[in-house]
């Protein structure tokens, strides 16, 4: 009987995915208030229906720890609903699909934890909760400062030093050294530092945007994409380099810039391979290697790469059915690799309509940068956009062997506090901007309101 | 996708603009008007890069999800059989294991009382290989379809409802029954190896090593072979993984690079064999058993197996080129075969000490070769200089017997032209007809070619026997590569297991 549950529950689990992708999209077309709501109501309901299907596969198939899963799920479920609920009741103006998207990442990635590795999930989950809580403020201090622009070069400095401090009291892990050691908890600075890199730029273009601003931007963008490369954190740098050229470009609306910084960064990352090739970029030789032929050390370098396409190829379209696969073979399978061990166990289906859904994301996303009007706010959701998106891509990218694995984790879904708290941090900003938006798009509207019934009265 | 960026350039509902008459409004009203409008304009132009951008991010998305699909129809198959995919022993507790079986319909290795078992003891011991412990042989490289289940939909749906296991696949290999005992008893209680494959196909026919192991007793086997200090082979595939010095074997191949770097002049080589030590770069050569072979040309130097007229050769060789040539043939380079293999050895360049070349070029010196590589080129020769891939699967049959997947031949690479082919074929039957092996084929019923060697180790001490070669010569139909170690001591020679080998090989297909 388990067994037939369990594999019933793997098709109606892909179902739901499906039918929540689809709504994710099929969300921003209708206006219809009521309509609407009607279907984030539904998408709540289907991430609620996978999630229940999947704990109901993990208590079957681990009766002795039924007690504990039980409650595990419980409290997941107060969090999720009283988040989805609530935060829509106090912020009326913020974006339902952010925060349904938000919660149905979050809980995607409490299953495939709790499949690996128990004791991470409840981790993950008290990490999570308690940034939810300490980020719910953040729409509120934005909307009640609004001189947050202004502080352009304090953003840039506390950024460079914040990503130094590896110098000092950094510790190494995966051959890079971006990580800090403060009071026992190991965090990874750069993971704030990219929000105050998205403040800092869009802040400096908000000032002006002649060429000697430019210039000074560029300035300390390279400081910052510098201090990366000497951490050999090149996955960092490249996202930094990314999220800055595409605020570069969408913050002075001039396409000159944009080509010159690519040709630009791809002349430095060209001289600095020639100058420390040896120094600095022999693990990026061996992951670039790897990623041209995993085969050829499939024991040694090339074995998280194959082991990650022997999930998803072993999982097939339908996936091995969750808790039957071993994606706990693969290294790392909790932050990096987690997509991969998604695949395996949900299915190749399941993990593209994943993809799909966290594009939906960054669609949200870039309609808030669209309908805001203010640049600073207009620039900084576009970069967190990409941020987002970028950061993701890389991540799939690179354990699907699509581009040479970079060592990201995808916001929300992958194990780890930085990742989990600063994706928080970064999608309550783009509800504190929605918030803006929103009361502006709301007073503006009224205003009109009023005079076309002046004109109409008269 | 495409719905959803036309959606984002759609204007949004509260800010569509009504005709409103100007007349009828205060000038603070009409500022508020002509303000917001000159905001929306400047709203729409800092909107171009954000959808320009965005464009080429649903681009990369759509890239990337069709790579996955690309991966999924296209490579995963390939992928997710490579024997280094330990996750295919999670799906034991679904799956019995199907069974391995002949292409002439034996089957070697089946479940017995919830054990694996190999009907056919030491028979298949390295090809076919176990499955405790770690894998080895076919039982590794065609895990993934012993593990999948081809069954019907229905009988597998009720087996998963009452969490039974589902019968696995039976994998067909490329091993003939006759041909493989012929080949085990042949080499009877001398260590070696032996290969025989179609030249056409790379279809492996026969594959021995010895000394060999009963795999129904891996867990003695195992435990001795890992005991510590224990210095046994004995579960090596000497076939695959045996790194022998080539002997004259290579001879061959050294005919092949004079052939090219000389193309006008080889027909004419000759040379003097009539003392029986001559001296080649201040190294001091001379043939097997201290035999003078007189006036040699190319031909006569190889079907007499001539040491004194290879070492002559090698001193005019191009090191260089030489080196390009053997790598051409995959020495120092892995074989394309799908399970582990050794890779063979050729380390002379323009910068090594030239008194290694005389050995080197008849088969002595650093040279290393597999037998499983030796095989390679002879069925290159043999196959009109297409050089294809071995292997050792045939088919994939559910547990019924309906076939689920065939494997196909496929070719490495043209090495040879047509004119090398036929040149050294020529060569080589004459060593069967009136050379080193015409003693062992007389009044052989089919036309063979090949090329004997024997292979000087431990300080000469002891020999290895060599025999690579092929049937028929203007039809090829199958080739061998045998190596014997210690000939000289159990007396076991490479070119007769090759005539018995080729006898079989034609009385089972009459």
């Amino acid at each position: 009987m388990t067994n037939v549950i369990i594999n019933a529950s793997k098709y109606i689990i892909l179902l739901m995915m499906i039918l929540y992708a689809i709504s994710c999209y099929t969300a921003f077309r209708k206006v219809d208030e009521k309509e609407k709501t009607a279907k984030l109501n539904k998408q709540i309901i289907y991430v609620f229906v996978m999630h229940f299907l999947a704990y109901l596969t993990f208590a079957l198939r681990n009766v002795e720890q039924m007690k504990t899963i039980v409650i595990f799920y419980g409290l997941q479920i107060f969090v999720a609903t009283m988040y989805m609920y609530l935060y829509h009741y106090i912020y009326p103006y913020s974006s339902r699909v952010i925060a349904n998207n938000m919660c149905f990442l979050l809980l995607i990635g409490y299953i495939m934890l709790t499949r690996l590795n128990f004791a991470l999930a409840k981790k993950q989950f008290i990490i999570a909760t308690a940034s939810l809580v300490l980020v719910s403020v953040i729409p509120t201090i934005m909307d009640r400062n609004k001189n947050l622009r202004k502080y352009g070069t304090v953003y840039g400095v506390l950024g460079i030093v914040a990503l130094s401090s590896v110098f000092v009291i950094g510790v190494e892990q995966y051959g890079s050294v971006n990580w800090i050691s403060l009071f026992g908890i190991t965090i990874q600075p750069s993971e704030f530092v990219k929000i105050l890199f998205v403040f800092f730029i869009a802040s400096m273009l908000s000032k002006s945007r002649d060429f000697k601003q430019v210039m000074i931007t560029t300035a300390f963008a390279c400081v910052h994409m510098g201090v990366l490369v000497l951490e050999k954190d090149l996955g960092g740098a490249l996202i930094f380099f990314v999220i800055f050229i595409c605020m570069i470009y969408v913050g002075t609306g001039k396409i000159a810039y944009l080509i010159t910084f690519i040709a630009g960064g791809v002349a430095m990352a060209g001289l600095a391979f020639l100058l420390f090739k040896d120094r600095l970029f022999d693990h990026v030789m061996v992951r670039v290697n790897v990623w041209k032929n995993p085969w050829a050390d499939i024991r040694g370098t090339g074995y998280q790469i194959t082991q990650s396409l022997f999930a998803i190829g072993s999982g097939g379209y339908f996936g091995s059915g969750l808790t039957k696969g071993s994606p706990d073979v693969i290294p790392v399978s909790e932050s990096d690799f987690i997509f991969s061990a998604i695949a395996e166990e949900f299915g190749v289906i399941f993990a593209i309509f994943l993809i799909l859904v966290c594009f939906s994301c960054f669609i949200s996303f870039v309609t808030i940068a669209m309908h805001v009007r203010n640049r600073f706010y207009k620039t900084m959701a576009f970069g967190f956009a990409i941020c987002y998106m970028f950061q993701t891509f890389l991540s799939i990218g690179g354990v699907t062997k699509f581009i040479p694995s970079t060592g990201v984790t995808i916001p929300l879904v992958s194990y780890g506090g930085s990742s989990v708290l600063s994706s928080l941090i970064m999608f309550s900003i783009m509800q504190g901007i929605s918030t803006i938006e929103n009361k502006e798009a709301k007073k503006i509207e009224e205003e009109r309101r009023n005079i076309e019934q002046a004109a109409q009265g008269a | 996708m495409k719905k959803k960026e036309e959606t984002l350039n759609k204007p949004r509902k509260g800010r569509k603009k009504k005709e409103i008459d100007q007349r009828l409004l205060t000038p603070e009203q009409r500022a508020f008007l002509e303000k917001e409008e000159k905001i929306d304009k400047i709203n729409n132009k800092m909107n171009g890069p954000i959808i320009g951008i965005t464009y080429l991010v649903a681009f990369l998305v759509i890239g990337l999800i069709a790579y996955i699909l690309h991966f999924m129809i296209v490579e995963k198959d390939e992928v997710i059989a490579n024997a280094a995919n330990t996750r295919l022993d999670s799906y034991a507790a679904d799956v019995n294991r199907g069974d391995i079986v002949t292409k002439d319909g034996k089957t070697v290795a089946t479940n017995k009382n919830g054990k694996r078992y190999y009907p056919y003891d030491n028979l298949f011991a390295h090809a076919v290989g176990y499955s405790d412990y770690t894998k080895a042989g076919v039982e590794l490289v065609g895990n993934y379809y012993l593990m999948d289940s081809h069954a019907n939909l229905l009988e597998r749906a009720v087996n998963t409802l009452r969490e039974e296991q589902n019968e696995g696949d039976t994998v067909v290999t490329t091993l003939n029954y006759e041909l493989q005992q012929t080949a085990y008893d042949a080499l009877g209680g001398a260590d070696g190896a032996v290969v025989m494959m179609e030249p056409d196909t790379g279809r492996i026919l026969a594959m021995v090593s010895k000394p060999d192991f009963d795999p129904n007793d891996i867990d003695t086997v195992w435990q001795e072979a890992n005991a510590e200090g224990s210095t046994s082979s004995v579960l090596l595939n000497r076939a695959t993984q045996g790194l022998y010095p080539p002997g004259s074997t290579f001879k061959v191949l050294t005919a092949l690079t004079y052939m090219r770097q000389y193309p006008r002049k080889y027909e004419k080589y000759s040379y003097n064999c009539s003392q029986t030590e001559a001296i080649f770069n201040s190294v001091s050569v001379h043939c097997y058993g201290r035999k003078t072979h007189g006036q040699q040309d190319l031909s006569e130097a190889l079907a007499n197996s001539c040491n004194q007229a290879f070492a002559d050769i090698g001193t005019q060789l191009n090191v260089n080129k030489w080196k390009d040539t053997l790598e051409s043939f995959l020495f120092n380079q892995s074989l394309p075969y799908m399970d582990a293999s050794a890779t063979s050895r050729f380390t002379l360049d323009g910068k090594s000490d030239k008194g290694y070349i005389p050995q080197t070029a008849f088969g002595q010196g650093d040279t290393l070769i597999t037998p499983l590589h030796n095989a390679m080129i002879v069925s290159t020769i043999a196959n009109g200089g297409l050089m294809m891939k071995p292997y050792l699967i045939d088919s994939v049959e559910n547990y019924k017997g309906k076939r689920v997947k065939k494997f196909s031949p496929s070719s490495y690479d043209t090495l040879m032209t047509s004119d090398e082919v036929d040149t050294l074929t020529g060569y080589m039957r004459k060593v069967v007809t009136q050379g080193t092996a015409a003693d062992y084929f007389a009044g052989a019923s089919y036309e063979a070619a090949g090329k004997t060697g024997t292979a000087e180790y431990a300080n000469g001490e002891h020999d290895f026997s060599w025999f690579i070669g092929f049937t028929s010569v203007d039809h090829p139909e199958v080739a061998v590569s045998i190596v014997v170690e210690e000939s000289d001591v159990n007396g076991v020679k490479a070119t007769a297991i090759a005539r018995k080998l080729f006898d079989t090989y034609y009385s089972i297909s009459e």
